[in-house]
């Protein structure tokens, strides 16, 4: 017996001709509409597919959306009406004029800028070892960094801020010359750290899927083995250190634990963008709308690299997955 | 324009010798090709002579210098890879003049030599395509060019041409034999691919392995194997080979005979376990018995199967039954393979009367595989009654 509805005996009684009452008509227009579905599945799908994305698009745009209207009420207002009432775009400006807000951004950038160049230095000697080299030991190395990406960065911070802060013997056996507490040193050196191990996995990926007879071609013609990885294996391996980098990029700038308390508070000291919005919160006064075109503003940099980059970021996260 | 030289030259891997005590010397300009079947450790060789792999032991001199433990890039050398290996992300221009770049060439003199080496391999005009917009004989062409520009000591060729289809591989072939003329360059080529070992070679090396079995002109390989693996590897389609027993004045494989005169050579001696070789050219009808240097006596066999290639049939001979019923022990019992004139009268299923040329037959010690002698000759004393043929 068929369990197709279309088939059923009880089907025509949904097969309305529209000489019923009201509510039987009803029925029979979502009983069609039903009908129509089941034969055009892709119709369900694009319904499907506008309401979804519409739900994304909603959730993830809203709040910024939301972040301009707190930023367009009048300083003071907590009551924050769904449409602006005034657009007075002079809180941007306010925003650098306040405080050394462009100084704030500059830090941020700066420690995105300087851990992404040292990530990607280093995890590309790593990861042409990883992926090109044989070596003992190779596979437990590559599994302690995974294991060592497991863990939470907080539950390193006492003994970093100890190491960088109060000089404490490091292992017993030394301690940091100076102290690099308030420096980009100590906010540069962990989060390198942290962010290392995602890079050094996707470079590996990349730089083990270059054939050896390239790198053996560049050795021949005149490199050394390092030569070889920046001449030839990177340049081949671009979408993989896009997408290395700009991760790594992101996650930093975004980094909020690391590099609001290895820092102080003001822009001289090297706090980052997160101090920046604080910044306009005093003991008395809070001003959110400042605050919420300051949070605005910082969201620029990385909104821009992502849609620079995005296609760069996609075929190199599934190429990575496909080609293994 | 180098020599070349290799010492003892070891590489060890965690449990596999790849390449076993070498000894080369290769003369100056010479164009020498290294054959063997898969991983009988030629590539190795030559990895360790371009300095991609370093030998666990053992010494290199490229010319005068000593180069085993220089990097690749200090011994003077260019090589040329069997999947090509171009610079996918470079043009033509860059990547020819790639290692010219490295040494810091000035652009004019860059130039001058990149159109010289383009003209060279005939690719003038395409300095700007990419690789991935090239044919392979283009890719390859520009491979060479890359390797030629630098004016290096030594040429290394790792199986070039293995990634090219047949016809473009002949012409390939008779491109690099020019080029070699032109340069005058020592080259060391490695292939599987006999035909291009033997056509283009001055010397072959070949190896098994990881030890090299015979080093000599690619007809002194043919005619004068030194042992039983160089007598099959050379040759195509390969030697017959079938154990065998000296008798006294005869060679006795398993039922029948052929007389020779075992004073003649030195080292066998009756009773002794040898194995015979005899090419397939080497086998003939008996209607062609004259065009045999020393034929032997007769023998009644009956064709199987016949493949005929043009030039030439090849037949297969079902195996000769021994006095016994069994068959006599030719190479996995597959019977000898002959081949005729495409001229002669000859069907399947047929029984033939064969003669084999005594001058031509390969003896080898059972046990280490070394020839022995290449040739035998008829004992004069004894067997021209069962040898049927006279005696000289």
């Amino acid at each position: 017996m068929s369990i197709d509805a279309r088939n059923h005996d009880d089907a025509e009684t949904f097969d309305g001709s529209g000489d019923g009452t009201g509510d039987e008509e009803n029925k029979s227009r979502i009983a069609r509409w039903a009908d129509d579905w089941i034969q055009n599945p892709e119709k369900a799908y694009a319904v499907m597919l506008v309401f979804l994305g519409g739900v994304l698009l909603t959730t993830s745009l809203f709040p910024l959306y939301w972040l301009f209207n707190v930023s367009m009420a009048p300083p003071g207002q907590t009551d924050i009406p769904l449409l602006p009432t005034t657009i007075d775009l002079s809180v941007f400006i306010q925003v650098f004029q306040q405080v050394p807000f462009a100084r704030f951004m500059f830090n941020s950038l700066f420690y995105a800028f300087t851990v992404t160049v040292f990530v990607l230095l280093v995890g590309s000697l790593a990861g042409y070892a990883f992926g090109r080299l044989e070596f003992r030991g190779k596979t437990p190395l590559l599994f302690s960094l995974l294991v060592l990406s497991f863990f939470p960065p907080a539950t390193l911070f006492i003994p970093l801020f100890r190491a960088f802060n109060q000089q404490v013997p490091m292992l017993g056996l030394f301690t940091l010359p100076v102290e690099i507490y308030g420096t980009p040193g100590a906010v540069v050196t962990p989060l390198s750290a942290f962010t290392m191990p995602l890079a050094i996995f996707i470079l590996t990926t990349f730089y083990g899927q270059i054939p050896d007879g390239l790198e053996d071609a560049a050795r021949v013609e005149g490199t050394t083995r390092l030569g070889a990885l920046f001449r030839v294996i990177m340049p081949l391996s671009a979408p993989g250190v896009a997408t290395a980098g700009i991760l790594t990029f992101i996650t930093v700038y975004t980094e909020f634990f690391f590099s609001f308390l290895m820092t102080g508070n003001s822009a001289a000291e090297w706090a980052p963008v997160v101090d920046g919005v604080i910044a306009f919160q005093t003991q008395y006064t809070v001003r959110y709308d400042l605050q919420a075109a300051a949070s605005l503003i910082a969201i620029v940099p990385v909104a821009i690299l992502v849609v620079v980059a995005q296609d760069k970021i996609i075929s190199g996260l599934t190429q990575g997955a496909l080609k293994e | 324009m180098s020599r070349v030289q290799l010492t003892d030259v070891t590489k060890r891997y965690d449990d596999v010798t790849a390449v076993d005590n070498m000894n080369l010397d290769l003369k100056d300009g010479e164009f020498i090709c290294l054959v063997g079947p898969s991983g009988c450790g030629k590539s190795t060789t030559l990895e360790t002579i371009a300095g991609l792999t370093k030998p666990t032991s053992g010494e290199i001199l490229i010319g005068d210098r000593e180069v085993t433990n220089l990097p690749p890039k200090d011994r003077g050398i260019a090589m040329v890879f069997q999947n090509i290996a171009l610079f996918p992300h470079m043009d033509v221009y860059d990547n020819i003049s790639f290692g010219l770049r490295l040494r810091d060439f000035p652009q004019d003199e860059m130039d001058e030599r990149v159109d010289e080496a383009a003209r060279v391999v005939r690719m003038q005009g395409m300095l700007d395509r990419m690789p991935s917009e090239m044919s392979g004989g283009q890719r390859q062409r520009v491979a060479i060019a890359r390797a030629i520009v630098r004016d290096p000591d030594v040429f290394l060729m790792d199986e070039p041409l293995a990634n090219l289809d047949a016809k473009l591989r002949v012409n390939m072939r008779t491109e690099l034999q020019r080029l070699h003329k032109q340069l005058d360059t020592t080259i060391i080529y490695v292939t599987h691919n006999q035909a291009e070992a033997m056509t283009m070679s001055d010397r072959i090396a070949v190896l098994d392995k990881g030890q090299l079995q015979q080093i000599a002109p690619p007809l002194t390989c043919y005619n004068e194997p030194a042992n039983r693996f160089v007598a099959g590897f050379i040759g195509s389609p390969s030697m017959n080979f079938a154990d065998a027993t000296v008798g006294d004045g005869t060679l006795d494989a398993n039922g029948y005979s052929i007389s020779f005169d075992t004073t003649a050579i030195d080292g066998v001696g009756t009773g002794d376990a040898v194995e015979f070789g005899i090419r397939p050219e080497d086998i003939y009808l008996k209607s062609n018995s004259a065009e045999a240097e020393d034929p032997s006596r007769t023998f009644s066999v009956t064709t199987d199967v016949l493949e005929p290639m043009g030039d030439e049939i090849f037949v297969y001979l079902k195996p000769i039954l021994g006095a016994s019923g069994e068959a006599a022990d030719f190479e996995e019992r597959q019977g000898l393979l002959m081949s005729v004139d495409p001229s002669s009268d000859i069907s399947e299923e047929e029984d033939v009367e064969i003669v084999i040329d005594r001058a031509r037959l390969h003896l080898f010690d059972d046990a280490s595989g070394d020839a022995i002698s290449h040739g035998i000759v008829a004992d004069s004393e004894i067997g021209t009654a069962d040898d049927g043929v006279q005696a000289d």
